[in-house]
């Protein structure tokens, strides 16, 4: 690894050790080689030559949930996130992607054609390789164990997605636009149809996109900053073209992408960046929207509720950490269900899900999950609601894990709720 | 080391012990960012494994660096000639926290902050707080006697370790010290191995002493013009007879790091900050308090704040906690040091700093825990400048002359390691090393344990 642009951002680390406070990692490896100093450490002896085997090198450099913990707690402002992500995709140049992440990404993601391609193979694979969860939800399959993930509940993709359902010439036009993301449109399309829904009652003009392109965010965190590149450069492009007032985002994830890792990965001389730099500026979140666009004050007062902070809120890291707008799923949550929403016992704890981290080594991402979902169970909460696809993929997998009865959800689909049954 | 020595070890921790280079690099290094590789890496869950590896060490003959958190300011866990890091992290449980007889007994590799919090939901308190106490380990306060913001009052590791487990650079497991508040029964050995910074035994045990944990506590910033006025309000609270949990003195050139984003308002003329904390029963907290306050505005401070909840306390502390990481501001590289004086020097000392940074011509931050005379000294350099580089070295060789001649310590806290090796002998004198290097010998006579620490020439041949 060469890297002059590495060995800036490394040198900013005192190498204090702060970061080992904080690790979500660092509990299951009991190692330095997890914790956000050892791979700053591991990065910057790289860059200045003194690597040993780079397959090692990219290993370690896997072994990361990107949570940004580390980076938070950091006194010195260390970009650990970048730094490793870079890491990965100067290692991903030199060695291509590792097998695992392939499976996983090939060159499904930048381009829609290929994503529904995907889904459907997805979608066949399951039919023949998966069996039903007896869950009260009946939404939960579950790998064999001779798919080599076994234990895994994984949901049941629908048959229709979220952008395919809606009818031609629907959501076309209007002066904000939804940014549904994959997981949203494809696997969850109830979370899809519920953001879209209630987006509406602002009054508003709500569109989204057809065909849309991934947010980049997965094919980054693998290393693959090519592809990642692709996909930020069409979003850029139609949605400086369609040039909307807002970009409204269900999914935190897809908004980091946006507003933060975007700007990272364009360098500053290329064509699209001050476009881009236009269109981060008009993203946000579904909360965020929602609370200005006083969409919520035309519910009613609610009546106190039988079962007072049964309904929890679980802070996303990068939605509530990165980008600070852990109160504002909070406020949304208060108003749409009242006291039935509490603080919730591990609201920041990560639920272990980390993209690609997930797949790499589903053992030690459940294990941080079912702890997550098993503290707030612990704490009384009865359904988690939150604000990331990621977050809610893996945390409907760890519910059916430890304890079936507990419901994860998505902010939008308890105000649609709230609309409906009031 | 040798293939021989690297397999032998792999029968005593199996996957726990790791040669890769990716590993080696991760125990390369602690806080003070000096780096060397070590040769192999291994993790620890039992005092029989470690004893097993020291047996193997003197047969083979390879350096044994015991490591915690390296969070360490002075080059303590960083194995200048190579060998085995032995890194305590896994053997972290906490074994018992006896209610009746207030002791606790644990494994090297707990976080202090750990045991703190146990310890709380008993009531009870340990009260050694090092700043880095959400992250360092047991054995490394140990190793290094560290101390933190409530020394002052309650004193540092070494007043509360009672007894210890170690494997002495022999090989040898011994038992010191008591489980109980006294025993004199021969020699001090557990006083001896703390602050030893590995270079006797690697503590596989610690009994430790807890106390009741203290009822109530209140927060106190006092803003004065200049240090003068503020290191004698400190001679002065002391000599009102109280004994504040923290006082902690923060100066000009620390004040100016952290003007802007203090979190609260700085007044335009602070030259010199003060924060002092009481604690005890609810009563006697707020009347010390009271007193503390006006002893701050008899000694000239221009303002004087209070608080009383947690939430106030947050704020006055953050004065104090974004100092540290704000340095970086004022230029990138920093050494570090931790002079003790006596606490009635402290006005002379602060003047000597100043006239320093300004006769050297270079960027001298300071703050401490005032109270018992502890000041960290932080130069700050660019790192690219061969001169001021120069100027810097000879600027700390000057305060550490002068801290002797005060009659102090040139390191309170954070052990000599390699960062202070040169100027042992400055402080205890030929004979005083002699002594050191003969105990030394009996300890460890093949020099296995962390060579290069402490002394300048010790260590051994690497093979
Ligand atoms: C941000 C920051 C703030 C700090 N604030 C303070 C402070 O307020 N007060 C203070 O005193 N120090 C402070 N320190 C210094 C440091 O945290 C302490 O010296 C701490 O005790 C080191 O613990 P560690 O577990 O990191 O040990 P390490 O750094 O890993 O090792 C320190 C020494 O202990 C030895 N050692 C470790 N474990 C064992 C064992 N089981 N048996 C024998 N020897 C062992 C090592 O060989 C080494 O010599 C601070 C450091 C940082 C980074
Ligand atoms: S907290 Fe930040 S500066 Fe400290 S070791 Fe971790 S990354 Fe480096
Ligand atoms: S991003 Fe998360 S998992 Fe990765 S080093 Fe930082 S705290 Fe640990």
């Amino acid at each position: 690894m060469k890297r002059e642009d590495l060995a800036a951002l490394t040198a900013a680390c005192a190498k204090c050790g702060t970061c080992r406070t904080v690790c979500t990692l660092y509990p299951e490896r009991k190692a330095e080689i997890a914790v956000a100093r050892g791979k700053v450490v591991l990065v910057e002896a790289a860059a200045s030559g003194l690597d040993g085997d780079a397959e090692a090198l990219q290993e370690a450099l896997s072994d990361c949930l990107l949570c940004g913990r580390c980076e938070r707690a950091c006194p010195n402002q260390v970009s650990v996130e970048e730094i490793v992500m870079k890491g990965r995709g100067a290692l991903a140049e030199e060695l291509g992607i590792p097998a695992w992440k392939q499976v996983v990404f090939g060159k499904v993601m930048p381009s829609a054609g290929g994503k529904t391609a995907a889904r459907a193979a997805a979608a066949a694979s399951q039919k023949l390789f998966l069996r039903k969860v007896p869950t009260e939800s009946g939404l939960h399959y579950r790998f064999p164990s001779a798919f080599g993930l076994s234990g895994r509940t994984v949901p049941a993709l629908p048959g229709e997605s979220f952008l395919g359902s809606l009818p031609r010439g629907e959501a076309v036009r209007g002066e904000v636009i939804l940014f549904v993301g994959c997981v949203f449109d494809h696997v969850f399309p109830r979370v899809g149809r519920a953001a879209y829904e209630t987006l509406r009652l602002s009054g508003k003009g709500i569109s989204v996109f057809r065909d849309a392109p991934c947010c980049g965010l997965p094919a980054l965190v693998a290393g693959d900053r090519p592809s990642a590149l692709r996909c930020v450069e069409e979003n850029v492009r139609r949605l400086s073209d369609a040039s909307p007032e807002r970009i409204v985002f269900p999914c935190g994830s897809c908004l980091v992408m946006f507003r933060r890792n975007m700007l990272s990965l364009l360098p500053k001389e290329h064509p699209l960046y001050g476009d881009a730099v236009r269109v981060a500026d008009r993203c946000e979140d579904y909360a965020s929207f929602l609370l200005e666009t006083g969409v919520l004050s035309r519910l009613p007062d609610l009546p106190k509720s039988e079962r007072p902070g049964r309904i929890g809120y679980h802070d996303p890291c990068h939605l509530s950490g990165t980008l600070g707008k852990g109160g504002e799923g909070r406020e949304v949550l208060r108003r749409a269900v009242g006291d039935s929403f509490g603080e919730m016992k591990g609201a920041d704890l990560c639920c272990g899900y980390g993209g690609t981290f997930n797949i790499r080594d589903y053992p030690t991402s459940a294990k941080i999950g079912q702890n997550k979902v098993s503290v707030a169970a612990e704490g009384g909460t009865a359904v988690i609601a939150t604000a990331c696809s990621g977050c809610i993929f893996q945390m409907r997998d760890m519910a059916a894990r430890t304890d079936p009865s507990l419901r994860v959800v998505h902010i939008a689909e308890l105000v649609s709720q709230a609309f409906s049954t009031r | 080391m040798d293939k021989q020595a690297l397999s032998a070890l792999r029968e005593v921790f199996g996957e726990r012990l790791d040669t890769s280079r990716e590993q080696c690099i991760c125990y390369s290094y602690d806080a003070t960012g000096k780096m060397f590789l070590p040769d192999a890496v291994a993790f620890p869950t039992s005092a029989d494994e470690v004893r097993r590896t020291i047996l193997l060490a003197n047969e083979r003959l390879f350096p044994v660096i015991p490591r915690g958190a390296g969070s360490g300011f002075s080059g303590g866990s960083v194995p200048v000639q190579g060998g085995l890091v032995l890194s305590m992290e896994r053997m972290d449980r906490i074994l018992s926290i006896d209610e009746e007889n207030l002791v606790a007994v644990v494994e090297p590799g707990v976080v202090t902050e750990t045991l703190k919090e146990e310890a709380r939901k008993r009531g009870l308190f340990y009260p050694p707080d090092p700043a880095s106490l959400k992250f360092c380990t047991i054995g490394g306060n140990i190793a290094e006697c560290s101390g933190g913001m409530c020394a002052v009052k309650y004193g540092v590791t070494r007043d509360y370790v009672l007894g210890l487990e170690a494997v002495l650079g022999t090989g040898e497991l011994v038992r010191t010290g008591v489980v109980t508040v006294k025993g004199v029964v021969g020699y001090d050995l557990t006083r001896m191995l703390v602050g030893s910074e590995g270079t006797l035994g690697i503590v596989t045990k610690a009994v430790l002493k807890l106390i009741p944990h203290p009822e109530t506590i209140a927060t106190i910033l006092a803003f004065f013009r200049s240090n003068h006025d503020g290191s004698n309000a400190v001679v002065g609270i002391i000599g009102e007879r109280i004994t504040p949990c923290a006082l902690e003195l923060m100066d000009r050139t620390a004040i100016d790091c952290v003007r802007e984003n203090a979190g609260l308002p700085v007044p335009a003329e602070a030259g010199c900050a003060l924060l002092i904390e009481v604690d005890g029963p609810k009563e006697s907290v707020s009347a010390e308090a009271e007193r503390v306050d006006q002893a701050c505005r008899r000694y000239g401070a221009i303002e004087v704040g209070r608080a009383a909840d947690a939430e106030g306390r947050e704020r006055l502390w953050t004065l104090r906690r974004s100092i540290s990481p704000a340095l970086r501001q004022v230029n990138p590289v920093k050494i570090n040091e931790d002079i003790v004086v006596p606490r009635s020097r402290l006005p002379e000392m602060l003047a000597f700093l100043a006239d320093l940074a300004y006769r050297q011509n270079i960027k001298i931050v300071n703050f401490g825990h005032a109270g018992d005379g502890n000041v960290h000294v932080n130069v700050m350099i660019s790192g690219t400048d061969e001169d001021e580089r120069r100027r810097a070295d000879e600027a700390v060789a000057e305060v550490f002359r002068k801290t002797v001649a005060l009659g102090g310590t040139i390191s309170g806290e954070h052990g000599i390691g390699i960062a202070k090796a040169p100027f042992l002998e400055m402080e205890v004198g030929p004979l005083g090393v002699s002594v050191m290097k003969r105990l030394k010998t009996c300890f460890d006579p093949n020099g296995i344990l962390n060579p290069g620490k402490i002394f300048v020439e010790e260590g051994m041949a690497r093979r």
